[in-house]
């Protein structure tokens, strides 16, 4: 007998998520996943300037500001033709990337960390032994005893703040993962904090502040970089690298071989799609640093060119009345005149459902970095074949279309997105000293179609622009979640959240931890 | 004098504070509340005794938010937000970060507000969303406007961190098709007394909450009651704006104004004049209608903000800031420096804030023909490309 089961709100996420599952002898049979909010962003924007997009889109998402905006300031580009400058074009890669870093930390410490790390099992830690085995897993040390006592003084005081009601004690922990090691990432929980907090202000340096930035400008760039400037964010940025490969790397490496059970489930679609993000110097998507592509992988690991005309948008279980099965290009996004409710077998969410080539796609830096793998991007072969090795799956990279697999792909991400960052600091201060180098280019045009396809740390993001009169007259915003959390089709094929669900274990149907796990995998 | 207190600074010593350091920011923290610096050891030594005591009960509600509050929050350094949640707050409820999920979330906002009624500060993130019965947000099988009806008089105050929470942000911009408003406005239409603390900006700048819960928790602007004193209420304009955070213009501020003065202006993007650090405002600044103090504060622990980065001010502190600020790189037509609502990048003056439980209402009388194809929806000031005089003086170069 099935029974459902139903998480809402699914915290630890950006925004309002709600997971149902049907659950049947301890295994998830089936899933519908909701989006909860719709405020309009497509609508509010028509009859505005181009160049307002950057500032009001972005605001979509106050984890990822920095990819709506520069794929909002793309899709002017691309609307009224014109190409950035050398200048732009890294200051844009070092904002992203500063965003990426931010948001990896802020997703792996602050928000999936307490899936698999019980903070009252590090209560139970020895202090010496903390240390050895932070030694042993060549991980960073912190003071652990002050640490272990903070939490308990917490405990004991009875107000347990944001721990509140929180699965304490939950069986889904890895139960021989040791106390210590509990310790060491509750430690490394606090320090990222910082660790986020500094990768947000290479972002200010850049961009004005964090969340929100100011500088992109269809052309360009507003900030001029100074030698002090860039100083600033090379030495911000070498603390971050340093950071993310002598504690995150290994705190990830450290505590996954007690969670290898998920790499069996919370598989997915097993489709990926990658618009593809920091550009390099020809401005094509399949050569960004990280690449565009799509993968089918039920044909086998192979990459082809991902293009946005095989992308379609359906409402059929979307609190929508506008047309189903629309290009974004031409989309259109009008809400219901009056509320239905939530049915699973009719309307369900305000997510739409987007399909590429007629199917459920992920996105993500799973995807990326299967792209990126396939089409034989060095760094990121590197520290994939190394991180297999650990995983004991050398040469096996199917293993990564997993849970687990997409945890570790977007932790190995930062610590290839931080060394690139490196690059381009130095390739702008080296640019700098010589001179010439320019950071904006007028536009022109008033009329046009186009496309900012890009990427959030979350995944594939388009925004589309059509601009008639120098106004725009349609926008429509295609969101990495928009594709993970999709509802079912007009087919009635689950999202990419929805399958990635079927098949996962459930403990304890009260408390189902791994079902949150899955949801916040993608980082919706 | 503050005791001094070992731990307290030991722990700070980790994390990488000096006391020195923390000293400095209880006097950053001091001017904004509009106290002597004199006052930074009062300061100090309120948040060290607040480490260890009992921590006063909070939850954090978002409403139809992009989260963007919540992560500025997160970027706070003095205190830091580890120290904010652990030392001063119970944050019994907040999405994005706590641990409990499902219904176990759900049971910790109520049972918070439940166990703690009159005595709790309800902090409020992103638009009330009104649309489709207050359909357009769900949250647990609810609408996010039962949260709001159920909590929110329950509270000892209101904290609308953000423009979203203060008058419905860019969600409610014309034609606000998801029916976006904020939450003073709406508890006044519900009839909610519970005052509201209004924290303008997009997102709201951390500063100004650690200035808040210091002064409203640490410092007594909060009774043992739950009563919100009349030394708060004093220090709130009639908007239910703290007067020392919103009591001046950017442009008053602004480090560029010396560039102002001397009719040094940047009139295109990546020229020489921006090189130079001149004069926004032909580009569209809008810091001669924008009441903040960020030129002070700044943002990400001081490390820059808009102006700073060669951006002009978009006046994202402002009543309707979308409506009243696009088209954001157009040039204001008049400046009207420092006068609240009289230029219309403001607030409408004579509303009484919502502390008073008034609701910013009415809007703007300035518009006219052709604003629509400048790409400006709704009402507010004219903006205009670029005046004769400044397109002669941008193809000589610009500047003296």
């Amino acid at each position: 007998m099935a029974e459902n089961i139903v998480i809402d709100p699914v915290t630890r996420i950006e925004g309002h998520l709600r997971v149902e599952c049907a659950v049947e002898g301890g295994v998830i049979t089936d899933a519908w996943v909701s989006g909860g909010l719709y405020r309009g962003m497509e609508t509010v924007l028509k009859g505005r300037q181009p160049a307002d997009a950057f500032y009001v889109a972005q605001r979509i998402c106050g984890v990822c500001p920095i990819s709506h905006g520069h794929a909002a300031t793309m899709s002017a580009e691309s609307a009224l033709n014109v190409t950035i400058p050398a200048g732009a074009r890294l200051v844009r890669n070092l904002i992203e990337a500063g965003e990426f870093l931010h948001s990896h930390i802020l997703w792996f410490y602050t928000l999936a960390a307490l899936d698999y790390v019980d903070p009252a099992k590090a209560l139970e830690a020895d202090i010496a032994e903390t240390y050895a085995l932070a030694q042993a897993a060549g991980t960073s040390t912190a003071n652990f005893g002050a640490v272990q006592a903070k939490v308990k003084a917490l405990v004991e005081g009875g107000q347990l703040s944001i721990f509140t009601n929180g699965w304490l004690g939950h069986p889904g922990y890895a139960q021989d993962m040791p106390a210590e090691l509990h310790l060491i990432a509750v430690a490394h929980y606090l320090e990222a904090l910082e660790m986020q907090a500094e990768a947000s202000r290479v972002i200010a340096i850049m961009g004005g502040k964090f969340p929100h930035f100011m500088t992109s400008v269809p052309g360009g760039t507003t900030w001029v970089p100074t030698e002090e400037k860039l100083d600033d964010v090379l030495f911000r940025l070498l603390r971050i690298r340093d950071w993310i490969k002598n504690t995150m790397i290994p705190d990830t490496l450290a505590i996954a071989p007690y969670y290898a059970g998920a790499l069996e489930y919370g598989k997915g679609t097993g489709n990926f799609l990658a618009w593809g993000v920091f550009n390099s110097e020809s401005m094509e998507m399949v050569d960004r640093y990280l690449p565009n592509g799509v993968i089918f992988s039920a044909q086998g690991l192979k990459v082809e060119d991902a293009t946005p005309d095989k992308v379609l948008e359906y409402v059929e279980h979307s609190w929508y009345k506008s047309d189903s099965g629309l290009n974004p290009q031409e989309g259109k996004t009008q809400a219901v005149d009056t509320f239905p409710g939530y049915d699973v077998n009719a309307k369900y969410s305000w997510a739409k459902a987007p399909r590429y080539d007629g199917k459920a796609v992920e996105v993500g830096p799973l995807a990326r970095m299967l792209v990126a793998y396939l089409r034989g991007v060095a760094p990121v072969k590197s520290i994939v074949d190394t991180a297999l090795t650990a995983l004991g799956a050398a040469g096996k990279p199917e293993v990564l279309v997993s849970l687990l697999g997409r945890v570790a792909a977007r932790n190995l991400e930062a610590a290839v997105v931080a060394d690139w960052a490196i690059e381009w600091v130095n390739e702008l201060i080296a640019a700098a000293k010589e001179g010439g180098v320019e950071f904006y280019t007028p536009i022109e045009q008033n009329a046009g179609k186009g496309a900012g396809l890009w990427e959030a740390p979350r995944g594939a993001l388009g925004h589309f622009m059509n601009v008639e009169g120098g106004l725009i007259a349609n926008y429509q915003v295609v969101t990495p979640s928009t594709w993970d959390i999709s509802p079912r089709d007009a087919d009635g094929v689950r999202g990419a959240m929805e399958e990635a669900l079927i098949g996962a274990p459930v403990l304890d149907v009260e408390r189902p931890i791994e079902a949150a796990r899955i949801a916040r995998s993608f980082d919706p | 004098m503050a005791h001094e207190d070992r731990a307290f600074y030991d722990q700070l010593a980790e994390r990488g504070v000096t006391r020195r350091g923390f000293l400095k920011f209880c006097g950053s923290v001091a001017a904004m509340l509009g106290l002597s610096e004199t006052m930074a050891p009062t300061i100090a030594g309120a948040v060290e005794a607040a480490a260890g005591s009992k921590l006063y009960p909070a939850v954090w509600l978002n409403g139809g938010a992009c989260t963007g509050c919540t992560e500025s929050a997160a970027q706070s350094t003095y205190p830091d937000i580890a120290q904010i949640v652990l030392d001063i707050l119970s944050l019994n409820y907040i999405e994005t970060v706590m641990m409990a999920t499902g219904e176990d979330a759900d049971k910790a906002l109520y049972q918070t507000a439940e166990a703690n009624a009159g005595k709790f500060i309800m902090i409020y993130e992103g638009t009330v969303m009104t649309g489709l019965e207050g359909n357009t947000l769900r949250v647990a099988g609810k609408t996010g406007l039962q949260f709001i009806d159920e909590i929110a008089p329950k509270a000892a105050a209101v904290v609308a961190v953000g423009s979203c929470a203060v008058d419905g942000g860019w969600v409610k911009a014309a034609p606000n098709p998801a029916g976006g408003t904020g939450i003073s406005m709406y508890l006044k239409e519900k009839g909610i007394a519970t005052p509201v603390i209004n924290l303008p900006t997009c997102p709201v700048n951390p500063e100004w909450i650690v200035a808040i819960v210091i002064d409203a928790l640490l410092l007594g602007g909060i009774d043992e009651n739950g009563k919100v004193t009349e030394g708060l209420v004093s220090k709130l304009d009639q908007f239910g704006r703290p007067s020392f955070i919103f009591g001046q213009t950017i442009h008053d501020n602004c480090p560029r104004r010396g560039h102002f003065e001397n009719g040094e202006f940047v009139y295109q993007f990546g020229s020489p004049e921006e090189a130079k650090g001149y004069c926004l405002y032909p580009v569209g600044c809008k810091g001669p209608q924008t009441q903040t103090n960020c030129p002070i504060v700044r943002w990400n622990n001081q490390t820059s903000w808009c102006v700073e980065s060669g951006a002009p001010c978009i006046g994202c502190g402002n009543f309707n800031w979308v409506d009243n600020g696009a088209p954001f790189l157009g040039r204001m037509r008049k400046i009207g420096i420092g006068s609240v609502g009289a230029q219309g990048g403001g607030w409408e003056p004579g509303v009484l804030g919502a502390i008073a439980g008034g609701a910013v209402v009415g809007a703007l009388a300035v518009h006219g023909v052709g604003m629509k194809a400048a790409g400006r929806i709704g009402e507010g000031p004219a903006t205009e490309p670029m005046k004769e005089y400044d397109a002669k003086r941008a193809k000589k170069g610009g500047g003296n």
